[in-house]
């Protein structure tokens, strides 16, 4: 169980992380979902006791984390990939890290075993790709067993094969209920491993809710047409607040409205409607809708900034720390 | 949002129970094994040992000459004129004789310890498992004074042990229990761990390998070399030089002293009071700071 309250981070002027405040509950996957720079890993930071918060206060299971006898085995966490020193071999890394709280060498073992770095835990972490370097991320994660499992962009890097190791893993912990928050900017990836999203922008929370529910609450029907004569047909669909998008000469794209009423009206005009197709939003696109408000609600103060809604605007420092 | 929260397994708190958390001792134990993991380390340390070693072995043979020549009445008169030590006297010196190199390698490598935990990331993986800020610097703080005086001790003593049937060959041997020769000894392993905690503090607060390196040796060898040249006539600055770090750490290693300078004990205040300050200055900001 993470908490956060009010919990801010400034730089200077900017606001990192702006008071925002959520629950990251035991039992299942809840996705960290937002564009660069909107915060996500200077929240996490401050969930781990790394960076002190401007304002407001974070705790897991219960407590600050650095108030914890044995953190370790309250909470893993991947932060970045290569929080290693890259002279030092991958299974003395994590001997070294578990030594702090006891942790026997068998464990180390195991967790090597678990994320597959059996044939290169002896070599030198400089030499790993970004891969096996997240992979020995998520291995010092989970060395203390631990009930909250937060991951940073854990599939950054990771091949196929690795991206379904890490959401059957990541759905494993959940089930066995424990706490897992993992962040990203894929919102594909999300759809398929998180149960729960909390969607950050400019360090606001924008969203908190089942992801079933983002889905469904963002989501207009929009609706696929293959029709012989696409501008009598919108024309007469004007009036019901539509938006639509002609993509072919007889493709158009109708959102707004349901495909029963689209094929009323057109058999009222007399038009002919070879396909007609409801289209299911995608997270992307929910996700898309609930970032852009964000942005351009921001860029009232921001006279600078140019007003089509662009995820590279927030500086690259806030991101990289 | 949805409300329910599915308990956790039980199974999880006993073992909590069997296995307590973070104790100073693991951590000590972490970061010994840090220590020994990285093998530029191991290098580091044990190329300190075979040159202070070798620079007390080529001084004591090199004093020998100095002695051949002093035998000869004439040429003893010509050079004492001149101001060259007696050969007896410096021989005394000779087992920690290799002390500046030390210093260079030893705070180097404080410096690389603490500062290439920030340039690689790991210093998060560190702070993550130990989050008590302070506990975590001062395991690594001690393990590297351990063995900084391990290594000075360890090569004064080896140093001792080869110089002697070298100085044997011109009557210049002498024991264990001559005049500070037991001191000096000791206090090769002692400078070398204080200026270690010098270094590795100036690292904290720099976290940079490469610009605490150039701090702390800039102030440990070359401040005194600059002093040494641009304050000479001034009373002042000769008096200030007293209170440097270096000097503290020669007055540490002195077998003798002289009129008016700072004894042994005086000297470790000196240098012990340096190391001090900048560990208390790196403890405080780095619990306040970022990591």
């Amino acid at each position: 169980m993470i908490e956060a309250q009010a919990l801010s981070k400034r730089y200077g002027a900017k606001a990192a992380v702006d008071s925002v405040s959520f629950t990251v509950h035991p039992g299942k996957v809840t996705g960290f979902l937002g564009p660069n720079g909107a915060g996500k890993s200077t929240t996490m930071r401050m969930i781990m006791g790394l960076d002190n918060p401007s304002g407001g206060r974070v705790t897991v299971n219960g407590r600050p984390y650095a108030q914890h006898r044995a953190p370790l085995r309250e909470v893993g966490a991947l932060l970045d990939a290569k929080a290693v020193h890259t002279k030092r071999s991958a299974y003395n890394h994590l001997r070294a890290m578990a030594a702090t709280h006891g942790i026997p060498d068998s464990r180390v073992r195991e967790v090597i075993e678990l994320t597959g770095l059996g044939s290169v835990a002896k070599k030198r972490v400089g030499g790993f790709s970004l891969g096996m370097g997240q992979r020995l991320g998520i291995a010092a994660a989970l060395l203390g067993d631990p009930h909250t499992v937060i991951l940073d962009e854990p599939v950054n890097g990771l091949d196929p094969e690795g991206v379904q190791w890490v959401r059957h893993l990541a759905n494993g912990l959940a089930s066995e209920g424990r706490t897992v928050f993992l962040s990203s900017h894929l919102m594909s990836e999300m759809a398929l491993t998180a149960d729960h999203l909390i969607v950050i922008g400019r360090g606001r929370i924008i969203a908190d809710a089942p992801i079933q529910s983002i889905i469904d609450g963002q989501g207009k029907a929009r609706v696929r047409v293959r029709v012989d004569r696409p501008q009598d047909l919108l024309g007469s669909l004007a009036g019901e607040g539509v938006t639509s998008q002609v993509l072919e000469p007889e493709l158009v794209e109708i959102t707004g409205v349901e495909p029963r009423r689209i094929a009323e009206v057109a058999l009222r005009e007399r038009v002919l409607v070879y396909e007609l197709t409801p289209l299911q939003v995608s997270l992307e696109d929910a996700y898309m809708q609930l970032t852009q408000t964000e942005v351009e609600y921001q860029s009232h103060d921001l006279p600078l900034t140019p007003a089509t809604p662009d995820m590279q605007q927030v500086p690259a420092h806030m991101e990289g720390r | 949002m949805a409300t329910s929260t599915p308990q956790a397994p039980a199974r999880q708190r006993p073992r909590q129970e069997q296995l307590p958390g973070v104790t100073f001792g693991r951590v000590l134990k972490s970061e010994w094994i840090k220590v020994t993991t990285v093998p530029s380390t191991v290098i580091l340390i044990v190329t300190t040992i075979v040159v202070m070693v070798g620079i007390a072995a080529l001084l004591a043979w090199q004093t020998t000459f100095l002695f051949d020549a002093q035998s000869n009445p004439d040429m003893a008169a010509q050079m004492q004129a001149q101001g060259a030590p007696d050969a007896a006297e410096i021989s005394r010196d000779i087992p920690g004789s290799g002390l500046i190199f030390g210093q260079l390698l030893m705070a180097s490598l404080a410096v690389v310890l603490i500062a290439s935990e920030w340039g690689t990331g790991m210093i998060r993986s560190t702070m993550v498992a130990v989050p008590n800020r302070t506990s975590a610097l001062l395991a690594k703080q001690l393990i590297m004074a351990a063995v900084s005086f391990l290594v000075g001790a360890g090569s004064a003593l080896i140093g001792y042990v080869v110089a002697q049937p070298i100085l044997d060959t011109a009557e210049l041997g002498f024991s264990l229990d001559a005049d500070g020769a037991l001191l000096h000894i000791i206090n090769t392993g002692s400078v070398l761990a204080l200026v270690s905690v010098f270094a590795m503090s100036v690292g904290t607060l720099i976290r940079n390998t490469a610009g605490g390196v150039v701090t702390s040796i800039g102030v440990l060898l070359v401040l005194p070399i600059l002093v040494a040249i641009f304050g000479g006539g001034t009373e002042w600055v000769a008096d200030a030089a007293r209170f440097l770090p270096s000097s503290g750490g020669e007055q540490m290693v002195a077998t003798t002293i002289q009129d008016g300078d700072l004894n042994q004990w005086q000297g470790s205040l000196v240098l012990g009071g340096w190391a001090l300050v900048l560990l208390a200055a790196s403890l405080l900001v780095t619990k306040k700071r970022d990591i």
